[in-house]
């Protein structure tokens, strides 16, 4: 992993929870340009997965594999699968859902970065 | 009788994505901690495989509703309350136990004690859907 993606990823994702709360207090569902910006954070999120494993074939991979890959790609999977869950309700709730999903993927990123410096 | 409404949407959608999260949380841990280590601490690892199997009922069954899904929903979610309630107490009293952790373990304090409010909220929404007329309180 690169720390400067992964501090870019829970930034992005970040922003995309507050757009998200920002909706939900306004009474408004996901819009698509939300669902740009969560593109953004999944096309971080790919480049972060290259490095990871261009730097674990190159022997300086994470000290815990199975649990490093194992939320590197639940992380990719929950923004696609929560906006399509959010996308066929066009209430406020719609936000409530990329809220959760935006505030996962952060704190997914920021578990990860502990598991690939062994803490 | 009008039929239920719907558990999967408005802020359903809410109940069942944060169900899902927690599913997949407590379905990888388990994974990984049964695959590594069973021999270590069974009693807890074996639990954390049963919670997972319960969370994913839970966040499937709210995901389609109707009336047969309502049903095992709310099975899963007491079984849920249950867990949570005697796996923490137990874990508290006797940690001896549980020499590792579970999603249920210090009543889901990993977890931010998310496992502990989910069931009381999916409680609550399986009660709130039960008539199609969200104008009608479903309370009275």
């Amino acid at each position: 992993m690169w720390t400067p993606l992964a501090v870019a990823v829970v930034a992005l994702s970040l922003v995309l929870a507050g757009w998200a709360a920002w909706r939900t207090l306004r009474d408004q569902p996901v819009v698509l340009r939300q669902l740009l910006l969560g593109a953004a954070v999944e096309a971080v999120l790919l480049a972060q997965v290259v490095v990871a494993v261009v730097r674990s074939a190159g022997g300086d991979g994470p000290a815990d594999a199975l649990t490093f890959w194992g939320y590197l790609v639940t992380t990719l999977a929950v923004l696609p699968v929560a906006a399509a869950w959010a996308f066929a309700e066009r209430t406020r709730w719609s936000s409530v859902v990329l809220l959760v999903a935006a505030l996962t993927v952060g704190f997914l990123q920021y578990r990860v970065l502990q598991v690939w410096v062994g803490a | 009788m009008s039929a239920p409404a719907s558990t999967g949407t408005g802020a359903g959608r809410v109940v069942v994505a944060v169900y899902a999260v927690l599913a997949t949380a407590a379905t990888f841990r388990s994974v990984v901690q049964i695959a590594r280590d069973l021999d270590e601490a069974p009693l807890a690892y074996l639990l954390s495989a049963f919670a997972a199997v319960v969370y994913v009922v839970a966040t499937v069954a709210l995901a389609r509703g109707g009336p047969t899904a309502r049903r095992v929903a709310r099975v899963a979610i007491v079984t849920e309350l249950a867990g949570v309630l005697v796996v923490g107490a137990l874990s508290i009293a006797r940690p001896e136990l549980f020499p590792d952790a579970t999603v249920w373990s210090g009543f889901g304090q990993g977890y931010g004690y998310v496992p502990l409010v989910l069931p009381l909220v999916g409680l609550w929404w399986l009660r709130r859907t039960r008539t199609a007329r969200p104008d009608v309180d479903p309370g009275r």
